[in-house]
């Protein structure tokens, strides 16, 4: 579904890659989780997998990038975006502008695409319905909370029904409540079959919400696998992705001879109940 | 938003933004071609007055007409008053300044016109959404950059203005003194405008990215998401109007009307 082999990438007027022959397989339809310190570039990545890099981008990419079926390279950016879905960190600067009303802003993509009216109606009205904002219908896009006009910028994509929707960091600008409906949606999102590529920095939510988490360090790929493997790998630290508040706690712990180093280390607040318990509940 | 747009249930608001626009596009022209007082006074009374009224927008159209119009109609009125070379009747005197009759009827005239293509604008304007606007236009061929140009500077300017109310904030937290005199609240503006000014450069990137992933760039045939609704009645009045301000052009400048 998604397959990066020896990516290099170079941004223009720079000399030095921010990617390194990174290699990556994702297969589809599941929620791909990608941990990174920051400014190890988990942003160029996203914009790589969505084919901004190198069609808007522009700089030197070396590599194999197969999204969806499409050498990104060979393709049109328009070829990508009809296949893969791009959600950004800011949720004001994903607001286009162009219309009026929420409904508007999400049938934007459709009408750019030609979509038949009838199904645009169709369309919008189901994603308003599956995300729950029929409140917000009418309302303008610049009046809405941050967390509201992110759904509002993830529902503009997902009514375009990429098979991929890449999410750099959507809930690095939102309050735990918004938080918590961005994830909502990306569950649901990946329960209709679309592969969800998600760069985020908050662990905890990434063991509840991935299936497969990856880390992003030195401009590659460095370490792969289950949430729960990956999450508890004491590296971690050494690549500037920190540890769940879980991980913390029973390595002090263990530190101040409290607890016992021979149990698997916990991620989730469950293994830590379990954990701290000594396995009595 | 950046609109004077007010919503009302009348059935000006419901005419299709296009009807809106031939009429005034039929106003100015009727204006232009009938260039004495008494043809404006006689659109103002039987055309805007009634527009006013039925559109329930009378009170703002006459606020925002007289701050755009009133400036102009006084200055037209001390300058035509005092200065006008063709001056016959003299009204009163200021010292040596005489004001004429002649100088007031023609600043009056002027004025007039002014007035009458000001408030058919703001009516426009006041009863009609700038989105059904845009979206009438570009269902008539307008490109669907320069509606965008349009859409997008109506609403983010706000948005713009509040961060910038931000960095002034932040800046004085810091301990920068914004209030005083022109020459400190000059010096202002140089840390206002950096950050100001960068984070634009950001937001317009990224407001390109949310773009481009929204297929902005295709070129395929765009269809609207929205619907204006049009009438035969309405095509029919369009056309009724254009024909009628040509039909004024023309006996105007055949001396007819004149």
């Amino acid at each position: 579904m998604i397959e990066l082999a020896g990516v290099t990438y170079t941004y223009p007027d720079t000399e030095r890659a921010v990617l390194h022959g990174l290699d990556l397989s994702i297969t589809e339809g599941i929620v791909f989780g990608i941990v990174g310190a920051s400014g190890v570039g988990k942003s160029t990545l996203a914009k790589v997998i969505s084919g901004f890099i190198p069609h808007s981008e522009g700089g030197e990419l070396e590599g194999a990038v197969t999204v969806a079926g499409i050498d990104v390279a060979k393709a049109t950016l328009l070829d990508v975006v009809s296949k893969v879905g791009l959600v950004t960190q800011n949720p004001f600067n994903q607001i286009t502008g162009a219309r009026f009303s929420v409904e508007e802003e999400i049938a934007f993509g459709l009408e750019n695409l030609g979509i038949p009216r009838d199904e645009m109606i169709e369309r919008v009205g189901a994603v308003i319905a599956r995300f729950g904002i029929q409140e917000l219908r009418d309302r303008s896009p610049f009046a809405l909370s941050g967390g509201q006009q992110q759904l509002v910028a993830i529902a503009s994509i997902v009514v375009m029904e990429p098979a991929i929707l890449v999410m750099d960091e959507p809930t690095s600008q939102l309050d735990p409540s918004g938080t918590r409906l961005v994830f909502d949606i990306i569950d649901r999102v990946a329960e209709q079959g679309t592969t969800v590529v998600l760069l985020e920095h908050k662990l905890e939510l990434l063991r509840e919400h991935a299936q497969v988490v990856a880390v992003l360090a030195e401009g590659r790929i460095v370490l792969s696998g289950a949430p729960r493997e990956v999450l508890a790998d004491d590296r971690l630290d050494q690549w500037g992705v920190g540890s769940t508040r879980f991980t913390s706690a029973a390595r002090a712990a263990i530190s101040a001879e409290l607890a016992s180093a021979d149990s698997a280390i916990p991620v989730s607040l469950k293994e830590a109940v379990s954990y701290f318990s000594g396995g009595r509940r | 938003m950046t609109t004077l747009y007010l919503d009302r249930p009348s059935p000006i608001h419901r005419l299709n933004p296009v009807t809106k626009l031939v009429g005034l596009l039929a106003v100015v022209l009727v204006v232009f071609a009938l260039p004495q007082w008494w043809a404006s006074v006689a659109i103002l009374v039987l055309v805007m007055v009634p527009a006013a009224v039925v559109s329930g927008v009378g009170g703002r159209l006459l606020l925002v007409t007289l701050i755009l119009a009133g400036p102009l109609l006084l200055v037209l009125i001390i300058a035509q008053g005092f200065f006008y070379p063709g001056r016959e009747t003299i009204l009163f005197a200021l010292g040596a300044l005489q004001f004429s009759l002649e100088g007031l009827l023609l600043a009056v005239g002027v004025g007039t016109r002014t007035a009458v293509l000001v408030a058919a604008s703001v009516l426009l304007l006041l009863t009609t959404h700038p989105g059904a606007l845009m979206t009438a236009l570009t269902e008539r061929g307008m490109p669907a950059k320069v509606s965008y140009v349009v859409s997008s500077t109506l609403q983010i300017i706000p948005a713009f203005r509040t961060r910038a109310e931000s960095i002034l904030l932040a800046q004085r937290s810091r301990g920068l003194r914004t209030r005083g005199n022109i020459v400190r609240r000059v010096r202002v503006l140089l840390p206002l405008v950096t950050p100001l000014v960068l984070g634009v450069f950001v937001d317009v990137e990224e407001r390109s990215t949310a773009m481009e992933a929204r297929a902005f760039g295709s070129t395929r045939s765009r269809v609207s998401y929205a619907v204006i609704p049009d009438s035969r009645g309405q095509q029919f009045s369009r056309w009724a109007l254009i024909l009628l301000a040509l039909a004024v052009v023309v006996l105007s400048f055949t001396g007819v009307l004149r």
